[in-house]
């Protein structure tokens, strides 16, 4: 029964109709809240409230935190974009788990060691939290968000996030090719 | 009349309900499109696999439409809806950090957590980095205060700032990314993965 | 005691209960999963099972024991005058739910212990041989089995039910004021215990039938969670106003997403799934349903608390 269990994974969907799927739901967002999607928002959030439940002083005392803290009339992990993260955590495993694509693995081209990887992994992570901040956004917030409403930022962002990933991509082939 | 949050249809702990099950179609529609997957995700910087551009140009050319025909036939307020401000030099820069930060790390924020739920170790790490990111920011804030708050331009869109009509912006747009498709279709033919295999085997 | 037995008459009940904090919380849902637990063993007592040696009826009881008396301590630290505990034994008050509560409490440590007795390990036996005799006689014939099958399931029933009683028998406050209560309450103590024994239970078969158990326990459980609401919105207006809170006010975000959602919808396509075969059964599912049960008790103590006759709300 167990050899029963193992299958090959699904082919992933055709990307116009998975890129059609995901502008109804941006769509349904802005229809719905007035709002676009997000990620990173619900991450500031989230460190807000831990650096705050450590040290609380200094989180009300930057200005960065207190505004993730809002006014203190409720808590801060109430917030839009957290509840829409945690959607995201469970459609994407939703997804996957139908697909039979839920499977323990680290992803990378076959030149370079895990450990190695996961280095990257992390240091990639941080540019990309330091620079949302900076951008007020990620491809999820700023770009995807914004584009749809010919945000004028939202779209100078984006070309400079592709414009950033094809001008590195060269001195990271080893990682993924 | 939409958005119906900002015309009081429900109070704002309903809209957290709704933040879920938008996060649930957002993540459904992520993983389906394989974006799960830092391979994938990042095959799109080598011209391998141009689903991140064709997924991430359908998306906002079907939404950007959708918005721009609901308020065309009146049935939404296109002001009620949230425009970050824009502040262009730091989110250049911003942007430009992203990018590198994509290519090294393999995902954006928003994909990571589909990569995470989905067992993929190297997105944890890649979360964790994230985290660490915003809380160095967040230290530093009182130093970079100043430089990530310049060059604001207010809210501002295309439309407004070329003062060009919303509509001609919009059709731009979708010629664009039909071009765009057109040339996705073609780099993947030259490039993409099959073909390398057979470059391999000759 | 004495505020819940005299309702109204305090400060601590008008104009806002607030003298519930997480520790009933901790207690009803423990006290739930025991119940939960001592219905499930028990039927697998009283239908045979104990013939298998691997059988989870002899893990659950231990298990039980050390749950229902952390349930304890919690509900202890929640009490005003601890020194005074013993007095709720000195009176048997057959209109008062916490009476009825803490005597049944007492009934279930018995009955449990017995449950243990059924088969203890053999270093025990090697040192108190009068045990292996105990057990041997509890083993000998069907019938004392199915006995004590039954009284653990009957037990078990009334811990469960006592759980919704005891709410809903506070008058004070209209969010509680319904005859589903109860039902609600054994319910998720029972997904909750059905999702706990899949998750230690050591029998293929075993984890199989509990998953779909589980899976009819949770279709159950979101049902009787939509006749507890209709049955609310088409009362009167009081309760109409209680209802809010779960539906469109401060705890409805709260309750829809982790306690529908994350604690019913989700874990249960994740099981049905997994009974069906098309993916492995995995600790995700019944880990959900665990926490969703505990969710759903802090919803329903602190909402619960904050609705009131007035039809008001106070924080």
């Amino acid at each position: 029964m167990s050899e029963k269990l193992v299958k090959t994974p699904k082919p992933y969907m055709n990307p116009y109709l998975a890129g059609l799927g995901l502008g109804l739901v941006l769509l349904m967002s802005y229809v719905i809240m007035g709002r676009g999607l997000g990620a990173s928002g619900a991450f500031s959030t989230a460190t807000a409230v831990a650096i705050n439940s450590v040290a609380p002083a200094h989180a009300t005392g930057n200005n960065f935190y207190s505004e993730y803290l809002g006014d203190g009339q409720q808590s801060p992990l109430k917030d839009w974009l957290v509840f829409e993260v945690l959607g995201v955590l469970v459609g994407g495993f939703i997804s996957g788990m139908f697909a039979g694509r839920v499977k323990k693995s680290i992803e990378k081209g076959p030149r370079i060691a895990n450990s190695k990887r996961l280095i990257f992994a992390v240091f990639g992570g941080m540019l990309m939290g330091f620079g949302a901040k900076l951008a007020r956004g990620c491809t999820s917030g700023q770009a995807l968000t914004g584009g749809a409403i010919l945000n004028l930022g939202s779209w100078a962002f984006m070309m400079c996030v592709f414009g950033g990933a094809y001008m590195f991509a060269y001195f990271m082939r080893r990682q993924w090719l | 009349m939409m958005p119906y949050f900002k015309f009081d249809y429900f109070g704002s702990d309903t809209g957290l309900f709704f933040a879920f099950i938008i996060g649930i179609g957002f993540g459904w529609f992520l993983e389906r499109a394989g974006f799960g997957t830092a391979k994938k995700l990042a095959a799109q910087f080598y011209f391998k696999d141009l689903t991140v551009f064709k997924v991430m140009f359908t998306a906002i050319v079907t939404a950007m439409l959708g918005i721009y025909f609901l308020s065309v036939f009146g049935f939404m307020d296109i002001s009620e809806l949230s425009v970050t401000t824009t502040y262009i030099v730091p989110q250049i820069v911003g942007g430009l950090m992203l990018g590198v930060g994509f290519v090294i790390g393999g995902y954006c924020p928003g994909t990571s957590v589909v990569a995470c739920s989905t067992g993929k170790i190297d997105a944890v790490f890649f979360l964790i980095g994230v985290f660490l990111g915003i809380f160095i920011f967040a230290e530093l804030y009182p130093l970079i205060e100043n430089f990530s708050n310049s060059t604001n331009m207010g809210k501002v869109t295309m439309p407004a700032f070329f003062n060009i009509p919303y509509g001609i912006i919009v059709f731009l747009v979708v010629l664009m990314a039909l071009g765009g498709f057109a040339g996705a279709e073609w780099a993947e033919k030259k490039f993409g993965y099959k073909k390398v295999e057979v470059i391999n085997e000759d | 005691m004495h505020e819940l037995v005299n309702t109204r008459h305090n400060l601590q009940i008008d104009p806002h209960l607030h003298i519930w904090g997480w520790e009933i919380g901790v207690y009803l849902f423990l006290g739930g999963l025991v119940a939960g637990m001592m219905i499930i063993s028990g039927f697998f007592i009283f239908t045979g099972r104990t013939k298998n040696t691997k059988c989870s009826c002899f893990l659950i009881p231990i298990i039980a024991l050390i749950a229902i008396s952390l349930g304890m301590l919690s509900l202890f630290l929640d009490l005003e005058h601890k020194l005074y505990v013993w007095r709720m034994y000195l009176t048997f008050q057959w209109t008062s739910p916490m009476s009825w509560g803490a005597w049944i409490l007492l009934l279930v440590y018995p009955v449990l212990i017995v449950n243990v007795l059924l088969k203890l390990p053999e270093e025990l036996y090697g040192n108190f041989p009068h045990l292996r005799k105990i057990s041997e006689y509890l083993n000998s014939s069907h019938s004392i089995l199915q006995t004590i099958g039954m009284i653990s399931m009957i037990i078990g029933a009334s811990l469960g039910m006592y759980t919704g009683v005891l709410l809903s028998a506070l008058g004070a406050r209209p969010l509680w004021n319904s005859s589903m209560l109860w039902i609600l309450f054994l319910t998720s103590g029972l997904s909750s215990a059905a999702a706990f024994i899949h998750l230690v239970a050591r029998e293929e078969e075993e984890r199989r039938m509990l998953a779909k158990a589980d899976n009819s326990f949770l279709i159950f459980e979101f049902v009787v969670i939509m006749l507890l609401l209709v049955g609310f919105l088409t009362s009167d207006q009081v309760h109409i106003e209680a209802v809010k809170l779960l539906l469109s006010g401060e705890y409805s975000a709260i309750f829809w997403v982790f306690v529908v959602s994350l604690g019913i919808v989700i874990p249960l396509i994740i099981q049905l799934m997994a009974v069906n075969n098309k993916i492995r059964h995995t600790v995700i599912a019944p880990i959900m349903v665990m926490l969703g049960g505990l969710i759903l008790r802090f919803v329903i103590v602190s909402a619960g608390q904050a609705s009131h006759w007035s039809g008001q709300v106070f924080r």
